[in-house]
């Protein structure tokens, strides 16, 4: 039974926004819909009128504090599984308090495989714990 | 700890001790010069009354010889011959009752001296003239400090001559038949009586002013010269202490005020002796302060470098995605078949490597662990000459590689040893904008163990901008180096460092200089 994943990704450049949905597309699979937005207000606004199964967050967005808007897009769709992109691998470690809220890091360069490895996982990961997908 | 007056603390510490050792020397030759002037007084005046003694000894003698004959003017000659000389006052010779019977002064004769004088009072304690007071030797002598003279008195003591002879025989033969009384005693025949013991005394008075005078210039010549001594003995020991000590000292003082002021250039003269030591690891000090200030300088500098790196990479970050994604895209769109897929190939292959490369470099900026491995060389080498190949920049350079047969292989980790050998490509293909050949060596050093790889091009220079970064990243803050080439060099030097090499500008005389990299084997 196919069942559409929806994803939403926000991140201030757009080359990786499309690069996601480019990935992603690639793959054939054609249950993945991927929404982007480029600042974090833009994300927050869609979360909060449509439902997403797994949202893409730049680990530094421009105007909010990255724990902030985990933590709102959190309480706003406690569902949604929730994935970092870092492009600072020192950066990581500041997610460390983050990691409540989180359900994988994205590293950025990353490739086809990588993302989608990673979205196969957290997919899998939610249907064990019974999260519509 | 003696704490000296606010006033004296500026005073230096050469003088200080020698106004010490001046004060020293001045209070111990002063105690030395009064006790041996005061033994040499006692010596003196003790010898003087022993000559005074012997003076009054040989009186005796003539006293005796003169009154068995009778010559009593013999007696006063004596007498008059003997003050006749320096230093003695008088001479008498008084009988056993007091009465002066010769003096050499005249007017005193024939006077009764009472029992409580002085003299009588050795024998006659009390004062009685009958009361006898046993004494060891009836020789006296009673020095007067204030008038400086020597009172001293010799018994004569009766004998068997003076009452058996046939004495008081004159001059002229006659014998003295008839008993004379003079002064109330009987010199005449057996006019002493056997059972006394004492007839009388002799005293002599002698000045001991002269002794006493010289005893004074010696005073005042050993004043004179112990302030002498203590001023050339102070003299020299402020010279001393300030030559051997003040000066090292205000030389050691000096560097490390510059020291304090953040100047480590500054050497002190050393040497083999306590405060050459003491300059000598001054200096050692100076030198790693400088070798530590230096390091926190180049860590600072790495630290900023590894901030720009973080940030460079994540700018290449977001693009390199999207040539990534997009590189896959196109050969999972083009199929097997596609005529651009090796193209497109080259692409990934090369975006990914450039990841690799961007991730190294984050890696060793966060001082990550490392995968050591041992790596051939030569493979390496060729695999980064086969990337820069397809770069414009290559276009009119030859790159001429020599290796040795059967190369040692190093342990190294394989991504950052290439990042080295890409990144001086790199800084080269920059200095040889029109074009050249790029020689690229190597060479075993089987007593060092370590492998030496050799960048120069054909005429065996660097070009000038590879050289400046170089020396920029060494010795100099004068950046003449275009900033790529800078970082990328300094990226080296640390991939370099990582693996226990360097990286460093090789001159030797008669050959143009190149760059050396160094690892062990």
């Amino acid at each position: 039974m196919s069942v559409t994943v929806r994803i939403l990704a926000i991140d201030e450049q757009e080359i990786i926004l499309s690069s996601i949905a480019k990935a992603l597309a690639n793959t054939g699979d054609a249950r993945y819909t991927v929404a982007t937005a480029q600042t974090a207000v833009d994300g927050l606004r869609l979360i909060r009128s449509n439902t997403y199964d797994l949202v893409f967050v730049e680990a530094y967005l421009p105007g909010m504090n990255t724990l902030e808007a985990l933590r709102r897009i959190r309480s706003i769709s406690p569902a949604s599984s929730l994935v970092v992109l870092s492009g600072y691998i020192s950066g990581t470690s500041l997610l460390g308090e983050a990691s409540e809220y989180i359900d994988g890091i994205l590293s950025k360069p990353f490739t086809t495989e990588e993302i989608t490895s990673l979205v196969s996982r957290i997919l899998v990961e939610r249907s064990g714990k019974g999260r519509n997908v | 700890m003696m704490k000296l007056p606010a006033g004296l603390r500026h005073i230096s510490i050469s003088t200080r001790i020698s106004i010490l050792l001046g004060l020293i020397i001045l209070v111990t030759m002063g105690i030395f010069s009064a006790i041996s002037l005061v033994r040499q007084q006692h010596d003196s005046i003790d010898a003087l009354s022993r000559s005074t003694l012997l003076l009054g000894q040989t009186t005796e003698k003539i006293l005796r010889l003169s009154m068995i004959k009778n010559r009593r003017a013999d007696i006063s000659a004596a007498i008059k011959d003997i003050v006749g000389n320096e230093g003695i006052r008088s001479v008498r010779i008084l009988n056993h009752e007091g009465i002066i019977k010769f003096s050499s002064r005249r007017s005193e004769l024939d006077q009764h001296i009472s029992h409580t004088n002085p003299l009588c009072r050795n024998c006659h304690a009390g004062g009685d003239s009958t009361s006898m007071h046993p004494v060891s030797s009836f020789y006296t002598y009673h020095y007067d400090e204030k008038s400086g003279i020597i009172y001293s008195s010799l018994p004569i003591y009766n004998s068997p001559s003076c009452y058996n002879s046939d004495c008081h025989t004159g001059e002229t033969g006659e014998s003295a038949v008839a008993p004379i009384k003079a002064g109330g005693v009987f010199i005449a025949h057996h006019v002493h009586d056997p059972s006394q013991t004492i007839l009388g005394f002799i005293e002599v008075e002698v000045s001991a002013k002269k002794i006493i005078a010289g005893l004074d210039r010696s005073r005042s010549q050993l004043i004179i010269l112990s302030l002498l001594i203590a001023l050339a003995a102070s003299m020299i020991v402020y010279f001393s202490i300030r030559y051997l000590v003040g000066i090292p000292v205000k030389k050691l003082v000096n560097g490390t005020k510059r020291v304090a002021q953040g100047d480590f250039t500054h050497e002190i003269p050393s040497g083999k002796a306590e405060l050459g030591v003491l300059a000598d690891s001054f200096n050692k000090m100076q030198r790693q302060l400088f070798s530590t200030q230096s390091q926190l300088i180049e860590s600072e500098k790495l630290a900023s470098l590894g901030k720009i790196a973080d940030e460079i990479a994540n700018e290449i970050s977001n693009p390199l995605t999207g040539i990534i994604i997009y590189s896959e895209s196109l050969l999972s769109l083009g199929g097997p078949e596609d005529p651009g897929r090796r193209d497109h190939e080259t692409i990934l292959q090369e975006a990914l490597k450039i990841r690799e490369s961007v991730r190294n470099i984050l890696s060793m900026a966060k001082k990550e662990k490392l995968n050591f491995v041992l790596v051939d060389i030569e493979a390496l080498i060729d695999h980064a000459i086969s990337i820069v190949r397809k770069l414009s920049n290559f276009r009119n350079v030859r790159i001429l590689r020599t290796i040795p047969k059967d190369f040692p292989k190093a342990k190294a980790d394989p991504g950052l040893l290439e990042q080295v050998f890409l990144n001086l490509l790199l800084v080269f293909s920059d200095g040889m904008q029109t074009g050249g050949i790029l020689n690229i060596s190597a060479a075993y050093s089987e007593k060092d163990r370590r492998i030496e790889i050799q960048f120069a091009d054909r005429q065996g220079t660097i070009p000038e901008s590879v050289a400046h970064a170089l020396s920029e990243l060494e010795f100099t803050s004068e950046s003449r180096g275009t900033a790529r080439t800078t970082i990328s060099l300094s990226v080296c030097k640390d991939i370099m460092a990582l693996h226990s090499g360097r990286i460093y500008i090789h001159s030797e005389a008669g050959t143009a200089p190149s760059i050396m990299l160094e690892i062990p084997a």
